[in-house]
């Protein structure tokens, strides 16, 4: 089954919506479904086209597409537990938090808080991610817990903070503080990064690009050979400053400056 | 005028010996009157157990590191959120609500009057402005000398009436209800970063000992009348071993009043550890018993612990900092100047724990062991062994061994050699439970001179209807009923006013703020004294005309006066 | 008239030991009060009435003409923002969530420009604080970071660290050591034992520093460290453990530099580590009087302590989201209502813009940048001066606010009850 929804013009297209609802699973009882925008209950088709193809009895055959203006659309796919959900252009905060497993793949630009506390299931970003891309909610002490988030573009400042378990790979560089308060899981950057891995514990965090402002507090503890990439990292353990014993990668011939 | 009848209650009123009576209630202008006109209101109590209002006799609901709590807690906020619906407003919060989210959540277990565990006097009016905000019970504040400068400087002089006198003065000033001592002494020495390990220990710089605290103050509580007596958290909470220190502590209490107890030690299951490490640790829950259980003077709360996260708040600075190098959690810490201190920290208790699951134990273990249930009242310290949410599950295990049982069997293998919980069969009965939550401690608060927790004409009209009907229901074995039970009230009246119905909040409150006002003669004011004021005006950082509570933040203040004997 | 102990409403030092000699209703001189306590309450430039705009003038209004418009500005909007509070009474800041709450909008205070990410700190690592007492009685060490408070918290020095004696402190200049953390030699450097100068964005490095060297790991830290050399930092860490009693301040050098939130959630960390030495206390230098107060308002009410969202019903939070600047920034909100701050002079010029573009009532007696982008401005009387009212200091110590004179003016918590009513009309309840 494949649901479309395309979003209508709006009198006041800076306003969010917040369409939680909008997750494979709740189209199998058809498409009257509640959102949100600001503090007035809309019906979905009061905010997009709709048009189904198809039927389903489980939501993993069910594929979700959204398109035009979702910029402003926020926490789609939250709790998403199995499908496929397409976003064709941008998207707004809050997109996959919470989710447990299926796939959601982004062709535009995603807001702040990608993939939220994810346990499971599949984030695939075509374009750039905004702040705390794979990150956890203020207070708690785990973040994302499993699954795998790529961004092919650019992440923001505090990418895949507190990250638990899981996989987060950012194709592009990231902002400030990737990967801050990392307590498990594996953290890839294909780019550059600004003071990665800040009071990191545990887990392990690989940079191909450019370290800018190395923190202080990560120990050197040698070089190793990654034979598919045939490239050579500096090892290091930290953040000695918390007691960390996460592991931090650095590609050899790019210096880290201080 | 408004009246009020309720048909068919099944009344447990233990103050009055009514156990089980199928009986009307009268009610007239917020009191329990002998009768009212025909035409009145009616609400058929169909034969539901029908209490007096619930009272909590030790619970942290409101002020500074109530409010630290939720503060620094937005993953807790986030866990029980509600609507604004009909008359109540948003809450937030499931192990340190909101001020509405507590108010709503007591009202909708019939609880009518909170007992606050803490308040600093220098953020009394914190205190107060979260009482007007938990708008549907009667409010008290316990009021915290565990580290006050003048009290020991007047401990040190041996000068009992001294101490009255700054008793006096403190609580009038700052509208508190009672004297409280939170790890007397140890409170001051953690404003240097240090703590005391046994009641003879000298506070460091002032020189007095927690039993001298301890001593001096119930001495002072009595000559100054209050309705409550002074109330506890012994040194060395939490602590394996600290037992001893307990028994210690109550081997220094006299019997000094006959109409209610002259030591109230607060949440004993944390203090009734025996073994010398986490690993050894056991109960020592009959020791503890015993020794209460000859002793008249002393009344004390459970404590209990239920399994689940939850946040531990309390004054004892140097304890909350110890549980942050066990577990490394987010550990807030708030010393107040001259007074005392705080700390607070999340915890989760596990049933996986060997540890936990004796705490847990301890806790019933010392409800179950004591002879006089009007000695150990129902508690958890609300939150810090759990939220109050939980009492019912409490009345449950305390009604019912199997229910016991069937917990015991989830736990840690280890702990059944730690405690004699398994070996224990007695079960409450409803006339019990009513004392344990209510009538009890409306007698150790002096309350019941107030009109609260019994149901005799004169009485206020604060009661709960719970949907069980007591002769239908076997605690023994349908303890799931009787938890569920306890949750929700058919019926929460206060003050005569049905409050609160089947869950539902359906007025806006009208609270009062209990407080006391001991009269001294002007040669002990210490306000007349000038080497007082010039202490206060140079080591603290407010003015004194700026301490005192204005009368603006108690709307509908009960202030109860007494005569001191000085 | 000599009205004693009078409390100055500007700050968060909250000093409560002014003198005020009032004449003929008005406040002609403020004794013990600093140049900025001075300035607030002698200095008057207020609107005599509610004023409305009018195509390019201004036009007096009455006070129940401009609630009524105010009412019908925030029923109409889907999406309306209650911004401001930090400078009125705790009465006044309880109605105001009471309202955004009927509405379903957001409300915000000033953290959102300040000390925002000490509570986001605080909220992933606690807060090891105490009262302002502690540290006058005890203190042998003090560090202010990122501050200035010989600027901008004029008498923290002599009345609660530096200079001020304490019981267990009776020489505070012998007994005392004082270092100061900034990017620049500030007026608080001149006055200090030890200087460090930092290299912008370069604190958290520094603190991940120190803490690594507490611990006993200073054997990773490199020769320097943003600008600060390996011997400085080994010396700060040791004057540090040899403290009996330290207590940091920081300000805005921590929370609005690079990093923010984690620049003071480092902070906190370093004083943890150091409580396993000795005693050691960190706390914020509060910028408005009553910024603190507000926050703990916002907090026992909605359970979050500013940055709240009503639109679904129940409260959400989430700074970046749901605050002020964020939501003016991306153009997310169609009404505003400013209470006693002035977000014109202090956001970001994108903000403003927006606030231009939507329509505005601000509550607040002086005319101030806001004025020029909103449509309504309503004077309410001063929470200090002619109002009275709850405060709360900027270490948590609540205070009364005194009303020194009378105006007659009514007060913020009267305009907000009026307007609260009306919008319950309004909404059919």
């Amino acid at each position: 089954m494949r649901v479309i929804l395309e979003a209508k013009a709006r009198k006041k297209p800076f306003l969010p919506v917040e369409a939680e609802s909008i997750i494979p699973r709740n189209f199998l009882k058809g498409t009257d479904i509640t959102v949100y925008e600001g503090n007035k209950e809309r019906r979905l088709e009061d905010l997009f086209w709709i048009f189904v193809e198809g039927t389903a009895v489980t939501p993993e055959k069910i594929e979700v597409v959204l398109k035009g203006d979702t910029s402003r659309v926020k926490r789609i796919g939250e709790y998403m537990d199995a499908g496929k959900m397409t976003i064709a252009g941008d998207v707004g905060m809050h997109c996959g938090n919470f989710m447990s497993g299926g796939e959601i793949e982004i062709f535009g630009n995603a807001d702040a808080w990608l993939g939220r506390e994810m346990r499971g299931g599949y984030i695939l970003c075509h374009g750039n991610a905004g702040h705390y891309c794979a990150s956890g909610y203020r207070g708690e002490k785990t973040g994302m817990r499993g699954g795998r988030v790529e961004v092919l573009g650019n992440a923001g400042d505090y990418c895949a903070e507190y990250l638990t378990g899981g996989e987060v790979h950012i194709h592009g560089s990231c902002g400030d503080m990737a990967g801050v308060e990392m307590k498990g899981g594996q953290f890839i950057i294909e780019g550059d990064a600004t003071r990665p891995c800040g009071n990191m514990k545990d887990g392990t965090c690989m940079i191909f690009g450019t370290v800018h402002q190395m923190l202080p507090t990560f120990e050197r503890t040698g070089i190793q050979e990654l034979p598919d990439r045939k490239v050579k990292m500096t090892v290091y353990k930290g953040d000695i400053a918390n007691r960390g014993k996460g592991v931090m990668m650095v590609k050899e011939t790019v210096r880290p400056d201080e | 005028m408004t009246e009020l009848l309720i048909k068919n209650a099944c009344v447990f009123d233990p103050l009055n010996g009514i156990r089980g009576d199928i009986m009307d209630i009268a009610i007239r202008d917020g009191r329990i009157v002998d009768s009212v006109r025909d035409g009145s209101e009616v609400i058929d109590a169909s034969g539901f157990l029908t209490l007096p209002g619930g009272i909590d006799s030790h619970s942290h609901v409101c002020g500074t590191k109530v409010n630290f709590g939720r503060y620094m807690s937005p993953e807790d906020m986030r866990a029980g959120r509600t609507a604004r619906r009909g008359k109540m407003h948003v809450t937030s919060g499931y192990y340190v609500p909101t001020t509405y989210g507590n108010s709503y959540r007591y009202s909708t277990m019939g609880y009518t009057t909170v007992l606050e565990g803490a308040m600093a006097p220098l953020e009394a009016r914190h205190t107060h402005e979260e009482f007007n905000a938990t708008p549907h019970q009667d409010m008290l504040a316990n009021t915290l000398f565990d580290g006050n400068w003048s009290i020991m400087e007047a401990v040190h002089a041996k000068d009992v009436k001294r101490a009255a006198a700054i008793v006096a003065w403190t609580l009038s000033s700052v509208r508190g209800f009672a004297i409280k001592l939170t790890n007397p002494g140890g409170t001051e020495a953690w404003g240097w970063g240090e703590d005391l390990t046994s009641i003879r220990d000298p506070v460091p710089n002032f020189n007095v000992t927690p039993a001298e605290i301890i001593s001096t103050m119930i001495s002072a509580n009595e000559l100054l009348h209050l309705p409550h007596s002074v109330h506890l958290h012994c040194n060395n909470l939490g602590k394996p071993g600290n037992y001893a220190t307990t028994l210690e502590t109550f081997g220094l209490v006299p019997d000094l009043n006959n109409n209610r107890q002259t030591l109230y030690a607060t949440h004993v299951q944390f203090h009734a550890y025996g073994g010398s490490t986490w690993r050894d640790i056991c109960s020592k829950a009959d020791e503890i018993t015993k020794s209460v259980n000859a002793r008249p003077q002393i009344v004390m709360d459970m404590g209990q612990i239920m399994f689940g996260r939850t946040m531990t708040m309390t004054a004892d600075g140097p304890m909350e900092f110890n549980l942050y190098c066990l577990h490394h959690n987010k550990w807030s810490n708030h010393d107040v100047e001259l007074e005392t201190g705080s700390g607070i920290i999340p915890v989760l208790y596990s049933k996986k724990s060997l540890v936990n699951c004796v705490m847990w134990a301890i806790g019933l273990e010392l409800a179950l062991l004591t002879k006089n249930p009007y000695q150990c009242l129902l508690a958890t310290d609300n939150p810090n062994g759990a939220p109050f949410v939980k009492y019912p599950e409490i009345i449950g295990l305390l009604m019912s061994k199997r229910y016991r049982d069937e917990e015991c069997s989830t736990l840690n293998n280890g702990f059944e050699q730690r405690t004699s919980i398994s070996s224990l069969d007695r079960e409450m009965d409803w006339n019990e439970i009513a004392i344990i939550t209510r009538a009890g401690q409306a007698r150790a608060l002096g309350l019941a001179a107030e009109g609260k927790g019994h149901l005799a004409p004169g009485a206020e009209a604060d009661l709960a209807i719970y949907p069980i009907r007591c002769d239908d229901v076997d605690p023994a074995t349908e303890y799931r009923n009787v938890v569920e039970g306890f949750q929700k009230t058919r019926f929460t009246i206060k003050r005569g006013r049905v409050v609160a119905r089947d869950g539902d909040v359906i007025v806006e409150g009208a609270n009062a703020t209990f407080w006391v006002n001991p009269t001294v003669p002007d040669e002990h004011n210490v306000a007349n004294d000038p080497e007082f004021v010039k202490k206060f005006e140079e080591y603290y950082t407010v003015r004194m005309g700026n301490y005192p509570v204005q009368d603006v933040y108690l709307p509908r203040g009960r202030c109860i006066k007494t005569e001191a004997d000085l | 008239m000599l009205i004693k102990d009078v409390v100055c409403p500007f700050c968060g030092c909250l000093c409560d030991d002014l003198d005020v000699e009032v004449e003929n209703g008005r406040i002609i001189r403020g004794d013990n009060a600093c140049t900025l306590g001075s300035k607030t309450m002698v200095g008057d430039d207020r609107l005599k009435a509610p004023i409305r705009r009018d195509g390019k003038r201004w036009t007096e209004t009455t006070y129940d003409a401009a609630i009524e418009e105010a009412a019908q500005i925030l029923l109409d909007a889907d999406r309306p923002l209650l911004y401001g509070w930090s400078s009125t009474h705790g009465e006044a800041q309880t109605l105001g969530i009471h309202l955004a709450e009927l509405i379903g909008g957001v409300v915000d205070n000033t953290s959102t420009v300040c000390h925002g990410p000490s509570i986001l700190a605080i909220q992933e690592v606690g807060h090891p604080g105490c009262t302002l007492g502690q540290v006058k009685n005890r203190a042998d060490l003090i560090i202010y970071w990122g501050c200035n408070p010989i600027d901008a918290h004029p008498r923290h020095m002599s009345r609660y660290t530096t200079y001020a004696t304490g019981f267990f402190v009776k020489d505070a200049h012998r007994d005392r050591k004082v270092i100061v953390v900034d990017t620049r030699r500030n007026e608080s450097a001149d006055v200090a034992t030890e200087f460090v100068q930092v290299e912008p964005g370069g604190d958290y490095a520094v603190l991940s520093a120190l803490r690594a060297i507490v611990r006993g790991r200073g054997d990773v830290v490199p020769p320097s460290v943003s600008g600060v050399s390996r011997e400085q930092l080994f010396r700060v860490a040791e004057m540090c453990k040899n403290a009996k009693f330290g207590a940091i301040f920081f300000g805005l050098g921590l929370t609005m530099t690079a990093g923010k939130n984690k620049n003071v959630r480092n902070a906190i960390e370093l004083t943890d580590e150091l409580n396993r030495h000795t005693k050691f206390i960190i706390s914020p230098m509060r910028g408005h009087g009553n910024v603190y107060g507000t926050n703990e308002v916002f907090t026992w009410i909605t359970g979050y302590p500013y940055a709240v969202d009503f639109s679904r019903g129940i409260a959400f939070y989430n700074p970046g989201e749901t605050t002020a600047v964020d939501i003016l920034r991306r153009g997310e909100c169609d009404a505003c209502l400013v209470v006693a701050s002035d977000p014109a002079a202090h956001f970001p010029k994108a903000c403003v813009e927006h606030l231009a573009r939507i329509p505005v009532v601000q509550i607040d007696p002086h005319p101030n940048a806001t004025t020029h982008i909103c449509r309504l401005q309503i004077p309410g009387s001063v929470a200090g001066i002619d109002a009275a009212g709850t405060a709360y200091r900027m270490d948590g110590v609540p205070i009364r606010l005194k009303a020194v004179i009378e105006t007659g003016v009514p007060n913020d918590t009267e305009i907000l009850q009026k307007l609260y009513n009306r919008v319950r009309e309004g909404k059919g309840e």
